[in-house]
């Protein structure tokens, strides 16, 4: 069988996910904090303050990095979700409601750091525009997902409410990223682009750097829930009990 | 208007959140693999 194909395969086995995730969680974590601590000394001690925005541009660094978390954990859950009705995968059901808190974390980063730079720069904690407004919709979009989850008893039912959900919500995402085209909003459009940068690469780096540490960041502490998700759900199947007798929980 | 408190409160709350969301699964964890080892200690006991 072809490695890649086999890989796949095997993720799909419980006690296999709960084994290998168990041995990349730390690594995660490791990468996790190197990259920040990179990504805050760039970005606190080596870049400049900008010419307008003065020393507040700091907060940059958290702010963008947690706001394209929070759309690209939603835009992945929206894909698991597919893949877990399309295909009945129960690991991506379990990846899927084990990914909500996170990007829900991300999204209160977002929009809470976000308005603690409005208030020196805009002159404003928030203000009713298009950006701001469907960043908290996608807030919400995440609460809705693990109220949904946590409505019924049972796991596979709720998990297949809360995929729907997710990939009903990703309409949402698009709406986000252009609304700063679609509408004139005090948020200003993207520095950073496909077609071009128009940020200087001292101050390009340490926001790059944050956005790779909080994709492990996302990795480990999704991996982290849904093993501990797995083990309720399967708590009196034979492999959670020989992880008990073995004591290698 | 000083940028220092608006930057130290955003740095500071970042540090909360991301800390509350890392560490939520491992207390779960620890409390679910206490509940499950004394579920399983209660079955033996009655076998």
């Amino acid at each position: 069988m072809n490695p890649i194909y086999l890989f796949f395969h095997k993720t799909g086995s419980p006690p296999w996910f709960y084994r290998f995730s168990g041995r990349l969680i730390p690594w995660l974590w490791v990468g996790f904090a190197i990259l920040t601590a990179v990504g805050l000394y760039q970005g606190l001690l080596v870049a400049p303050a900008d010419y307008q925005q003065g020393e507040s541009v700091r907060i940059m660094y958290i702010h963008v990095p947690a706001a394209w978390m929070s759309m690209m954990i939603y835009g992945l859950m929206a894909i698991m979700g597919f893949i877990a009705l399309v295909w009945r995968i129960r690991i991506m059901e379990v990846m899927v409601i084990s990914s909500a808190p996170v990007g829900a974390a991300f999204t209160i980063i977002a929009l809470v750091t976000g308005s603690l730079w409005g208030r020196p720069t805009w002159g404003t904690y928030w203000v009713w525009d298009a950006r701001l407004t469907s960043e908290l919709v996608l807030l919400f979009l995440y609460f809705g997902v693990i109220a949904l989850y946590n409505a019924y008893d049972e796991p596979r039912k709720a998990a297949k409410a809360a995929a729907l959900m997710s990939i009903v919500g990703a309409i949402n995402l698009p709406i986000i990223h252009f609304s700063v085209e679609w509408w004139n909003t005090l948020h200003q459009g993207s520095s950073i682009g496909t077609s071009g940068n128009s940020i200087h690469p001292s101050m390009l780096w340490p926001l790059l750097w944050m956005a790779i540490a909080f994709k492990f960041y996302y990795g480990a502490n999704l991996l982290s829930r849904a093993r501990v998700r797995l083990l309720k759900q399967d708590h009196r199947k034979r492999w959670v009990q020989d992880l008990l007798t073995e004591g290698k929980s | 208007m000083s940028h220092t408190p608006f930057i130290l409160a955003s740095y500071l709350i970042s540090t909360v959140v991301l800390l509350w969301a890392g560490l939520s699964p491992v207390i779960n964890k620890r409390g679910l693999l206490r509940q499950l080892k004394n579920r399983r200690a209660r079955m033996d006991k009655v076998q």
